[in-house]
C-alpha cells in the first residue's frame, strides 16, 4: 500500500559497502501462494507434517541433478570476493544478502546432513539442522535473491548464487511453500497463455488500438497479425509489451520494422507469453510445460522462424535452455538463428539498409542503456561473445543521436540488477526492492546530471516495470525508463 | 607414526577421488556459463586457465584478496614442489633447481596468511561470514608454515633421518621416525592438513575444473545441450 | 487467505493486496472504502471516469485494459481530443493505474511484469 513506508537510500555520488545491520530486511517477505496456485503446477497445497524428511528427500534429488548445486557447496572458501557484489546487500546492509551469506543458509543444511565434515564437526562448520526457524529464513532470503548472477562473475570458482536459490525454492515449492507472485502467473500461463491472464479477445482488441494508432500518428497502414497460419516470423513477446507503459511502445517499434522488411509476422494468443517464471522457481518440468506452448504454437502456425521481443529472463530460457528443453527445433529455418532476438533482428536489416531511420526524431533524448543482468551474464546475441552488449547499443546509436554508455563498474557483465528481477516484482517487498535499486539509480543519476541523460532503455520487461516504479523515490522520473524499441519506433522512416 | 601416514594419505587419495567421482557422475543438465563466454574448447581452456594460474575473477572482484591470495597460493606451489627433493634420490636436477625459490617461498607465505587471518578477524564483512573451521585451516597451514621455517632457520633436524624416513615411506618399506619433535609437529600438521583436505572447503582445488559457469561453451543455440534425466 | 474489508455494516474479503475477492461483491461504498485505502481520501468525477471505464472493459473482456487505451477513452470520455497523460492517471491513483485503479474499481491485481 502507498501509506506503507518505503524508505529509498540517499544516493551518496558512490556505491560503498555498508555497515552490516542484522535482519535489516528480515521483514521483506513476498506472499506465500495459495493452495489453489500450488496445486495448479503440481505442488502440493499445504505443507505435510513430515515436511522436513521430505525437504531432505527433494534436497538429495536436486544434488543428484544438478552438478551447479552440489559442486557449489562443496567449494565455497567464503573469500568474501562476491559479499559486497549483491544489491540487496548494498541497499540494505542486511548480512544475510550478501551471496556468500545467503549460500550458507542452504550449504548449513546440506552440510549437516550430507557430508562427513558437518556431521562430525557440526556447528564448527556452520552445520544446522533443519528447522521451522531455517525454513523461515530460507522463504525471506532465498526471496531476496534476483537470481542475477553478478555475484558469480566476480566468484573465483564461478559459483551462482541463482543456482542455490533456485535450488532452494524447489525444495520450498515441493513441501507447499511457494511464492504467490511467481506461481500465480505461472498458473495464468497454464490457463491463458500469459502472465497477465489476457484472454485473446482482450489481445486482439489491444492490437486493434494500435493498428488505430498507428494509422493516426502516422498515415500508415502496420498491421499487427494474431494467429496467423503460414506466416513467416512467429513473434513472442513479453505479455507486457500489451498492456504497460512504457513497454506497448516497444511492441509498436517491434510491428514497425516487420512492416518496413516486409516480412509476415504474427503473434500468437495460445503462446502469448515469453516469459518464463518456470526458471525463477527452479522448476525444470514448469519451465519444460511453459515452452513447451511456444514450441507447440510455432508448429501450428507453420511459421519459419522465431523471433523473441525485449524480456531479459526470458532471453536466457529462449538463448540457453529452448534447445534443451523442447529442441531441436529442427522444423525452423537453420539460416537463421533459433531463437533470434528482436535486437539481432532489427539490427541485421539496419545493417542491409531495409529499414532507415530519422534520428533526428529522438533528438529530445539523451540516452543511456541499462543491461539486464540475464542478457547481460547469461546470454549471447550474434556469434561473438558479448554481442549481447554490442548489438543493443549498436541498434541504439543508429537511431538516436545522443548516447552515453553507464560507467564500467555498473555496465556489461558487470552490470547491477535494476532491483526486482528473479521473481521478486512484487508490491510487499516494495522496500527491498526501492534499496536494491540504489547501485543503478547512482549511476544513473550521475549520468542525468553529468551528461543531461534523460532516458535509460533497456530490453527487459521486468526492468521496465521496476525501474517505472522505484526511480521515482529516487527523484528520477517514471518517464526516463523505456525500451529499445521504442528509440526505433520513434525514428524508423515507414 | 609410519601407520598415521599411511591413513592420511590413503584418506587423502580415496576421498579426493571419491569427491571427483561424484563430481563427474553428477550431470549438469542446463548451459548456465556466465557469458561473456568463449565458444570453443580451446577458448574454454584459456578461461580455466586463467582462473586456475591467474585468479582472473578473484582480480575483478577484490584486487587485494587477490594479491594476498594469489601469493599464497604460488608460494605454496613453490614450497610443495621444493619439498619434492625429499622423496627423490637421486634429485633431479628440475627440483635442486627450485630451491632457493621455494626457501624464499617458505617466508613469504607468511605474509598473505597473516593477512588473510587479519582479513577474516577485523573486516566486518569477512568475520561475519567466517566459521571455526576457517580460521583453523588458516591457523593449521601457518603452523606448518611456521615449524617448518623454525626448522630451517634455527632448530636444524637431521635431514639425512628424515630423508631416509621419507624414502621409507614412499617405498614401502617404512623405517623409524626420525625422534626430532620440530619435525613430527610439522609432519603431523602436513598429515592431518591432507587428512582434511578432502571433507572441507579445501576441494575447491578440484572444485574449479567442474563448475558449468565456468568451464562450459557458449554455444547453446548450436549444439543442443542435452539433459540426461530428463525423459525426452 | 487475506483480510476483510469493513465497509458500514458490510465485511468485504479482500487479498494480501486489499483486492477484493468477488466482483460483486463491489459497489460505490465499496469504492471510496478502496479509495482510501490507496491514499485517495475522495473519488471525485475524474476518479469515477477511469473506474467505470476499467470496470465496464473489464466485465466485456475479462481483463483491465492496456494502459494507452485507459489514457485514450479516458480522455474520450472528459470531452478532449486527445488522450490523458500517464501522470494524469498517477495524480488520481499515485499507486498508478494497474494497482491503484484497478484495486479502486474492484479488479484483481494485474499479474505478471506490470
Amino acid at each position: 500500500m502507498v501509506s506503507e513506508k518505503i524508505e529509498a537510500p540517499i544516493l551518496t555520488g558512490s556505491i560503498t559497502v555498508p555497515k552490516i545491520k542484522e535482519n535489516a530486511s528480515i521483514d521483506q517477505k513476498c506472499h506465500h501462494a495459495a493452495e489453489k496456485h500450488m496445486e495448479k503446477l503440481g505442488f502440493p497445497g499445504v505443507k505435510p507434517v513430515d515436511w522436513k524428511e521430505k525437504a531432505l528427500k527433494k534436497m538429495k534429488e536436486l544434488l543428484k541433478k544438478y552438478r551447479s548445486l552440489k559442486v557449489y557447496l562443496d567449494t565455497c572458501v567464503r573469500c568474501g570476493s562476491c559479499a559486497d557484489k549483491c544489491h540487496y546487500f548494498l541497499g540494505t546492509g542486511d548480512p544475510k544478502n550478501m551471496p556468500v551469506a545467503r549460500q550458507e543458509l542452504f550449504r548449513k543444511i546440506y552440510k549437516r546432513y550430507f557430508t562427513v565434515e558437518g556431521k562430525v564437526l557440526g556447528g564448527l562448520t556452520n552445520a544446522e539442522d533443519l528447522t521451522e526457524e531455517v525454513l523461515e529464513e530460507w522463504y525471506t532470503y532465498f526471496h531476496q535473491c534476483s537470481q542475477c548472477r553478478r555475484c558469480s562473475v566476480f566468484c573465483p570458482y564461478g559459483i551462482d548464487t541463482a543456482e542455490i536459490s533456485m535450488a532452494a525454492r524447489e525444495i520450498m515449492d515441493s513441501i507447499g511453500v511457494g511464492q504467490k507472485y511467481c506461481n500465480e502467473v505461472l498458473g495464468k500461463v497454464y490457463d491463458l497463455g500469459n502472465n497477465l491472464g489476457m484472454p485473446g479477445p482482450a489481445l486482439r482488441n489491444t492490437l486493434d488500438f494500435f493498428e488505430e494508432d498507428i494509422q493516426e500518428t502516422t498515415g500508415v497502414d502496420v498491421k499487427l497479425p494474431l494467429d496467423v497460419v503460414g506466416a513467416e516470423v512467429l513473434l513472442v513477446s513479453p505479455s507486457a509489451d500489451f498492456f504497460s507503459a512504457p513497454h506497448v511502445d516497444s511492441l509498436v517499434g517491434y510491428a514497425k520494422i516487420f512492416h518496413k522488411a516486409g516480412i509476415s509476422w504474427t503473434l500468437s494468443s495460445y503462446a502469448s507469453e515469453f516469459a518464463n517464471f518456470g526458471m525463477f522457481i527452479g522448476s525444470y518440468a514448469v519451465m519444460k510445460k511453459v515452452a513447451t506452448r511456444i514450441l507447440d504454437e510455432a508448429r501450428r502456425l507453420k511459421v519459419k522462424r522465431l523471433i523473441v521481443g525485449e524480456c531479459g529472463h526470458a532471453w536466457r530460457v529462449g538463448y540457453s535452455f529452448w534447445n534443451t528443453l523442447i529442441g531441436p527445433l529442427d522444423f525452423l529455418d537453420p539460416k537463421y538463428p533459433i531463437p533470434q532476438h528482436i535486437c539481432e533482428f532489427s539490427l541485421d536489416l539496419v545493417n542491409s539498409g531495409a529499414v532507415k531511420f530519422d534520428k533526428s526524431a529522438n533528438d529530445e533524448f539523451t540516452v543511456t542503456y541499462h543491461d539486464s543482468c540475464n542478457v547481460a551474464r547469461a546470454t549471447r546475441m550474434g556469434d561473438k561473445p558479448g554481442g549481447q552488449f554490442e548489438i543493443p547499443r549498436a541498434l541504439i546509436r543508429a537511431c538516436c543521436n545522443k548516447f552515453v554508455d553507464m560507467p564500467d563498474d555498473v555496465n556489461r557483465e558487470k552490470t547491477f540488477c535494476c532491483g526486482g528481477g528473479g521473481g521478486l516484482l512484487t508490491e510487499e517487498i516494495m522496500d527491498l526492492r526501492v534499496k536494491g535499486t540504489q547501485p543503478k539509480a547512482q549511476a544513473l543519476k550521475d549520468l542525468m546530471e553529468s551528461h543531461q541523460v534523460n532516458l535509460m532503455v533497456m530490453i527487459c520487461a521486468i526492468c521496465k516495470a521496476h525501474f517505472s516504479h522505484v526511480l521515482p523515490h529516487y527523484g528520477i522520473p517514471m518517464e526516463t525508463v523505456g525500451g529499445v524499441h521504442q528509440l526505433i519506433n520513434n525514428a524508423i522512416v515507414l | 607414526m609410519n601407520i598415521i601416514a599411511y591413513i592420511a594419505v590413503v584418506i587423502f587419495i580415496v576421498g579426493f577421488i571419491c569427491k571427483v567421482r561424484v563430481w563427474t557422475k553428477v550431470p549438469a543438465p542446463l548451459k548456465i556459463v556466465t557469458t561473456p563466454a568463449p565458444i570453443t574448447y580451446p577458448g574454454v581452456i584459456l578461461r580455466m586457465a586463467s582462473e586456475v594460474f591467474l585468479f582472473r575473477s578473484l582480480f575483478r572482484g577484490n584486487k587485494l584478496l587477490w594479491l594476498g591470495g594469489w601469493i599464497f597460493h604460488i608460494s605454496l606451489l613453490f614450497i610443495v614442489l621444493r619439498h619434492l627433493r625429499y622423496f627423490f634420490y637421486p634429485v633431479p636436477a628440475w627440483i635442486m633447481s627450485l630451491q632457493t625459490i621455494g626457501i624464499y617461498a617458505g617466508y613469504i607465505i607468511l605474509l598473505p596468511l597473516i593477512y588473510l587471518l587479519l582479513r577474516r578477524w577485523t573486516v566486518e564483512i569477512n568475520s561475519y561470514i567466517s566459521n571455526a573451521m576457517d580460521y583453523f585451516t588458516l591457523f593449521l597451514i601457518i603452523g606448518i608454515a611456521f615449524t617448518g621455517i623454525l626448522m630451517k632457520q634455527y632448530i636444524r633436524v637431521d635431514l639425512v633421518d628424515v630423508k631416509a624416513f621419507m624414502l621409507g615411506l614412499l617405498t614401502l618399506h617404512p623405517t623409524i621416525s626420525p625422534g626430532d619433535i620440530l619435525f613430527l609437529v610439522h609432519f603431523l600438521l602436513v598429515l592431518f592438513l591432507i587428512l582434511y583436505f578432502p571433507f572441507s572447503k579445501l576441494m575447491h582445488a578440484g572444485g574449479i575444473f567442474f563448475s558449468p559457469t565456468r568451464n562450459q561453451r557458449d554455444n547453446a543455440r548450436e549444439i543442443r545441450h542435452i539433459t540426461p534425466w530428463s525423459n525426452i | 487467505m487475506g483480510d476483510v474489508l469493513e465497509v458500514g455494516e458490510k465485511k468485504v474479503d479482500v487479498d494480501e493486496d486489499g483486492f477484493i475477492q468477488k466482483w460483486d461483491d463491489w459497489d460505490e461504498d465499496v469504492a471510496n472504502a478502496l479509495a482510501k485505502t490507496e491514499d485517495v481520501n475522495e473519488l471525485t468525477k475524474e476518479h469515477w471516469v477511469v473506474v467505470n471505464y476499467l470496470r465496464e472493459y473489464y466485465t466485456q473482456y475479462k481483463i483491465a485494459p492496456m494502459i494507452r487505451l485507459v489514457l485514450k477513452e479516458t480522455g474520450k470520455r472528459l470531452g478532449q481530443d486527445k488522450a490523458v497523460s500517464n501522470k494524469y492517471i498517477y495524480d488520481l491513483f499515485p499507486s498508478g493505474p494497474a494497482k491503484g485503479a484497478c484495486k479502486v474499481a474492484g479488479l484483481p491485481k494485474p499479474t505478471g511484469c506490470v
